[in-house]
């Protein structure tokens, strides 16, 4: 650890760490990033860049850092981590990123010295030819050279969200931040502040620039404001915390590094996505200093002045002794004066401005410490073997000299940080003072203060929160602030130097994260692209992952001058959300693996699981998909031997999941007449009704058994997945098109658990179960049901079947539920009852050619499509859809029509979703399209037919039936032959339903 | 009663409460049938809740109210109430004690905690006492009522597993 160590640093711990980058180990210090670990040990050189390798070093010293980025070896393999953000602790595995075999030596700088294929819109204009390298060459190859870091493995993230309801917003604990934190204290409002350092103070930290606040050093008032701000009732701190995303209605987006300086617990959190919802939203997130392209203005050394100076103060580790220092603003003399402090001293002090123009107060403090000073002069470009090592400085005669320096530190002015500002649709407009952009008209209850309002003036900063906050009714402050440089900032508009260009590997760079030189801006201009939104996309001009923080306004500087126009003419390219890249894993939060969607399940969940359930997600629902009668038996076995088993003598399924909705009211009746496309008039009280509700469009939107108790009480199942829908789709009809209609609606579906038992002797396992129950055939028909007393709760039983077979449905309490199924187990296992999941109940209802709306249907099918004309009540005034079922097109012959299918041999299978066609065979080459005539909706092999047994949606199906027509196949271009069919398989008489 | 959590000042506790949701137009009448049937006047502004020491009743929108028993009553005598509202046309109640499960939520970080899971403004001068809403919580479909220095929380039966596993997965991050 030879570069010099600040002891006048309060923010870094004596304690030293070991960390490793690319298999080396260093000392740190506890509280350093692994950029101020890495100078601590004169490491200059971090990573290679990202199109032409080129050596790169640390640049800055936060957020906008746009060269080191770092690969995490032990967090993951988390790439692409801003060295410069990212705190050491005790252990850190780094690696450096984006070369091969090794950093110094990096194959793939070979790309450098071809840099004139890759210019400005290289891969808009290469790649096309010869036909076939696409393929084989180009996509692998740039597959593999694609990106900087590796991806990260085996990650499994617990990031968790956390939602704030808070007055106001603070972003950002710096000078203007805390002074309007303070002001909040012991308010009426809610505060929260949030900072993305692990300490307060911003500026106050990282730079020399103030001296006292009212009497005390900056250390002390920073930690008299955190105490008063942790005694108050009413504020609350985020640190390590980044806003990231600034939406609409004040609602922002912050993201939480848990784990700041320590090694990641892989049992806890490690990220929080903070959701903030404000009333007013305090934007105090500061500047960011700009560069100034210039020969080689890339070369690890090369270090903006402001964060040459942070890594001083807040880091405590000085990186050169004698940096040469480049500006066009009178702000750097802060700099000098760190070094100065700490006995170093500049090389050179080179200032872009006139003499004249340049501070008294710093050409004395120049003079007075001797330091080697070049006014009216700019750096032409710099030099050295992956390192700067010379400078060369053209002054006003434009001449060029030399100086050795191993840093360079050039500062072309501030930026405030309007990202956030703009993310908002606040309107930004150009000032010719600070010459940059700063905030205009606010579009939502967003203030901003300090140097991100462009106010870089620390005596007009409290006058400026007083106004500014005057809304809030809350009492002035006017701390007195001291500073030790002079406050009024002034600047040269300097954008890029002359270069004297000497060898083909020198370049200006514009943007250091995407490799684009001022250079392809000028070609860009040159073939067109002279709007600043084409030219960013066609350069990729500002659109790396630093967003170009320190050059975008750089780059409007440049493009200004070459088009000849005004900087705020040229105006500025739209700042997206997130202001730093969030990670996939904190957006998600715990909405992954288990917790990926909710799970529903049924009351008897857990006896499924004891008898070996196997289950399918319907919707939210598990539903056990078929019972493994041993650990060997597959699904077809099991769904073969459920369907036989029950057919032969009797089958139970859990229904649990089936909606339910109570419907209530002297209009029940006109209601549920206008809701179904069935009439319910006529119909007897305690009776039940298959049902069908359609969409305005005339199409099947959901089916269902209505249960009629009278007139005015009715209850309703719906299908699974479909019951939401049809609840909402109720209570809009209700509240908006039938207000008049007095009718409440209840979901009852989770009040009821269902079980569908149905086959042969259905009626003797009901019998036994339910003694008390006259199960009689003339006593109890068919779509008939009965209430009765369990254990003095209210249970249903409705005859009913969605097999074919005698069936019933029973709706209890969810409490008796378990103890209801175990009974029926018990009196059913003397007559063979076997439990069956939904692919058997799908099997078995295909077989009585019973439709699964979602399955035969798809929004496109009508109730004449599947031939349920006799569910239409005829001479219903009207019902939702009626109007669209006499459309010219809904009663066409031709359109899809319900049939079945069987193949003509019956050892062939035919899969769900194949299509129906004319021919035989497919040729190899399709050449014209082949006619489509309709597809296969569902398709089983029955074991009581002992073939396969199709239901097809097909063009004209009703007739068709006998016709031998074909059916494709997965794989191969022979297609199957089949005939055409009645859907009903089983029982077409319902003898076996109604038995 | 089962103790769900406790840990960093939140309590959690699984209910046996049981429930009748009601839905009517909340005229004279109505108030009438359902103050003779469970002596307690229903609510008559949105979101607000009246309590007694053995239940909770809440208005939850324009036509719809529900009634928490907090303390466990015969299990006949709510569907016999059930029953004798239902005896009027203009009435809808229904039975919603088994079907829903019940969490009484307690502790000075109980806002914190709950807003890991969901956006809803918990804070006193948004969610005062004595007011009920309808939220998603771990983006399931919940009411959540607000009674002094406690929360009741009340889902679907069938997200019951989901919803524990998520309260007690936040505790240990």
């Amino acid at each position: 650890m030879s570069a010099l160590k600040n002891k006048n640093c309060n923010y870094i711990s004596n304690k030293e760490i070991k960390i490793t980058f690319d298999g080396r180990s260093y000392s740190a210090y506890e509280g350093d990033t692994i950029a101020s670990a890495l100078l601590r040990n004169n490491i200059r050189l971090i990573g290679r860049s990202f199109k032409y390798h080129r050596p790169r070093g640390i640049y800055t010293c936060g957020i906008e850092e746009p060269n080191a980025l770092v690969q995490i070896l032990n967090e993951h393999n988390e790439p692409n981590t801003r060295a410069t953000i990212k705190r050491a602790y005790e252990g850190i595995n780094i690696c450096s990123q984006n070369r091969w075999p090794s950093l110094s030596f990096d194959i793939g700088s070979i790309n450098n010295i071809l840099s004139p294929i890759f210019s400005a819109g290289f891969y808009y204009k290469t790649f096309m030819g010869p036909k076939g390298f696409w393929k084989k060459i180009y996509e692998p190859l740039i597959r593999r050279t694609a990106g900087l870091g590796k991806p990260p493995k085996n990650f499994r993230s617990k990031s968790i969200h956390q939602n704030h309801n808070v007055d106001i917003l603070i972003v950002g604990g710096g000078l203007s931040g805390l002074l309007a934190a303070r002001k909040l204290i012991d308010t009426d409002k809610q505060v929260l502040l949030v900072e993305q350092d692990s300490f307060l103070g911003g500026i106050l930290n990282n730079s020399n620039k103030v001296k006292k606040i009212d009497g005390k050093n900056t250390f002390e008032w920073i930690q008299e404001t955190e105490k008063l701000i942790l005694k108050s009732n009413n504020i609350k701190i985020l640190k390590n915390t980044l806003v990231t995303t600034y939406n609409f209605t004040n609602h922002l987006i912050a993201l939480e590094d848990k784990f700041s300086g320590k090694k990641i617990d892989i049992n806890k959190s490690e990220l929080t996505l903070h959701k903030i919802r404000t009333t007013h939203t305090i934007l105090a997130n500061g500047h960011i200093e700009r560069f100034i392209s210039f020969r080689n203005n890339d070369l690890p050394g090369v270090m903006l002045a402001s964060s040459f100076e942070k890594y001083i103060e807040r880091y405590g580790v000085v990186p050169d002794e004698k940096p040469a220092i480049f500006t066009n603003n009178s702000s750097t003399i802060s700099l000098v004066k760190s070094l100065i402090n700490l006995n170093c001293k500049p090389c050179a002090y080179i200032d872009s401005r006139k003499k004249e123009d340049i501070e008294d107060e710093t050409k004395e403090y120049l003079i007075k410490n001797n330091i080697p000073f070049y006014p009216e002069s700019e750096v032409e470009g710099c030099e050295g073997n992956k390192k700067v090592e010379k400078v060369f400085i053209r002054n006003n005669s434009n001449k060029i000299s030399s100086i050795n320096s191993s840093m360079l530190c050039p500062s072309g002015g501030f930026n405030p940080d309007i990202h956030l500002f703009t993310q908002s649709k606040g309107l930004v407009k150009w000032d010719e003072k600070i010459n940059s952009f700063k905030p205009d008209t606010a579009f939502q209850n967003t203030i901003t203060l300090g140097s991100v309002s462009g106010n870089y003036e620390f005596k007009n900063l409290c006058e400026e929160i007083n106004k500014k906050l005057s809304f809030l009714k809350v009492k002035d402050l006017n701390p007195e602030i001291e500073t030790n440089i002079r406050d009024d900032f002034s600047i040269e508009e300097l954008w890029e130097t002359k270069t004297d260009k000497t060898s083909k590997w020198a370049k200006s760079f514009i943007d250091l994260h995407n490799d684009v030189t001022t250079k392809d801006l000028k070609q860009a201009i040159n073939e067109g692209y002279d709007r600043i939104e084409h030219l960013k996309r066609y350069t990729t001009n500002s659109m790396g992952t630093d967003q170009g923080k320190i050059s975008s306004i750089n780059s409007l500087g440049i493009v200004s001058k070459i088009l000849n126009k005004k900087i705020s003419e040229v105006g500025t390219t739209t700042y997206r959300p997130p202001y730093a890249p969030l990670s996939f894993a904190a957006i998600a939060g715990r909405s992954t693996y288990e917790y990926y969607d909710p799970e529903r399940k049924t009351p008897i969940h857990n006896w499924h699981i004891k008898n070996n359930a196997v289950f399918e997600d319907v919707g939210q629902w598990k539903r056990p998909w078929y019972f493994k009668k041993h650990e060997t038996e597959t699904m077809h076995q099991a769904v073969q031997r459920e369907s036989k088993q029950t057919r032969r003598s009797a089958g139970i399924l859990d229904g649990s999941t089936l909606g339910k909705i109570e419907i209530k009211g002297k209009d029940a009746l006109e209601f549920m007449n206008l809701m179904y496309t069935n009439a319910f008039t006529k119909m007897k009280p305690m009776t039940s009704r298959y049902a069908l509700m359609l969409g305005e469009d005339g199409m099947i939107m959901d089916d269902g058994i209505i249960c009629k108790i009278n007139d005015k009480h009715f209850i309703a199942t719906t299908t699974s997945g479909g019951a939401p829908k049809v609840f909402a789709h109720m209570e809009e009809f209700l509240q908006t098109e039938w207000p008049h209609l007095q009718v409440y609606l209840n979901s009852i579906t989770e009040q009821f658990t269902t079980f569908n038992i149905s086959g042969p002797r259905t009626r003797e396992i009901m019998r036994k179960v339910f003694t008390d129950i006259d199960f009689n055939n003339e006593k109890f028909p068919f779509m008939t049901f009965k209430t009765f007393n369990y254990k003095n709760t209210e249970a249903r039983i409705m005859r009913a079947s969605f097999t074919g077979e005698l069936g019933y449905e029973i709706y209890i309490s969810p409490q008796y539920a378990l103890e209801l199924w175990e009974l029926i187990f018990k009196h059913g296992k003397d007559f063979d009852l076997v439990p069956y999941g939904t692919e058997t109940m799908h099997l078995l209802r295909a077989e009585k050619g019973y439709v699964v709306i979602g399955q035969e249907t798809d929004g496109t099918v009508t109730p004449i499509d599947i031939n349920f004309n006799w569910m239409i009540g005829k001479k219903k005034k009207d019902f939702i859809g009626k109007r669209s079922l006499t459309r010219s097109d809904t009663v066409r012959d031709d359109r899809k029509q319900l049939v079945g299918i069987i193949p003509l041999n019956k050892s062939q299978f035919i899969e769900e979703g194949q299509h129906v066609v004319e021919c035989e065979n497919l040729p190899n080459k399709i050449k014209t399209p082949v006619e489509y005539l309709g597809h296969i909706s569902s398709s089983y092999h029955s074991p009581n037919l002992n073939h396969c047994i199709s239901m097809a949606m097909v063009k004209g199906g009703n007739k068709l039936m006998g016709k031998k027509l074909f059916v494709s196949t997965p794989k191969g271009t022979k297609n199957i032959p089949v005939e055409i069919v009645n859907p009903v398989f089983i029982d077409p008489e319902n003898k076996r339903l109604t038995s | 009663m089962t103790k769900l959590l406790s840990a960093d000042g939140v309590d959690i506790t699984q209910k046996n409460f049981q429930q009748i949701l009601i839905r009517g137009d909340g005229k004279d009448q109505f108030n009438q049938v359902v103050n003779k049937e469970i002596s307690l006047q229903p609510p008559s502004k949105n979101l607000e809740l009246k309590t007694n020491d053995k239940c909770i009743f809440a208005k939850n929108s324009f036509d719809q109210w529900t009634l928490v028993y907090l303390v466990e009553q015969d299990y006949k005598e709510i569907l016999k109430i059930i029953s004798n509202l239902n005896l009027n046309d203009e009435i809808l109640a229904s039975d919603y004690s088994y079907g829903q499960v019940y969490f009484e939520v307690l502790g000075k970080n109980k806002n914190e905690f709950l807003n890991k899971l969901t956006q809803f403004d918990l804070r006193d001068k948004k969610f005062p006492d004595f007011s009920m809403a309808q939220t998603l919580i771990a983006r399931i479909d919940c009411y959540i009522y607000k009674l002094n220095e406690k929360y009741i929380i009340t889902c679907n039966k069938s997200y019951e597993d989901y919803f524990k596993k998520r309260l007690i997965d936040l505790i240990n991050l």
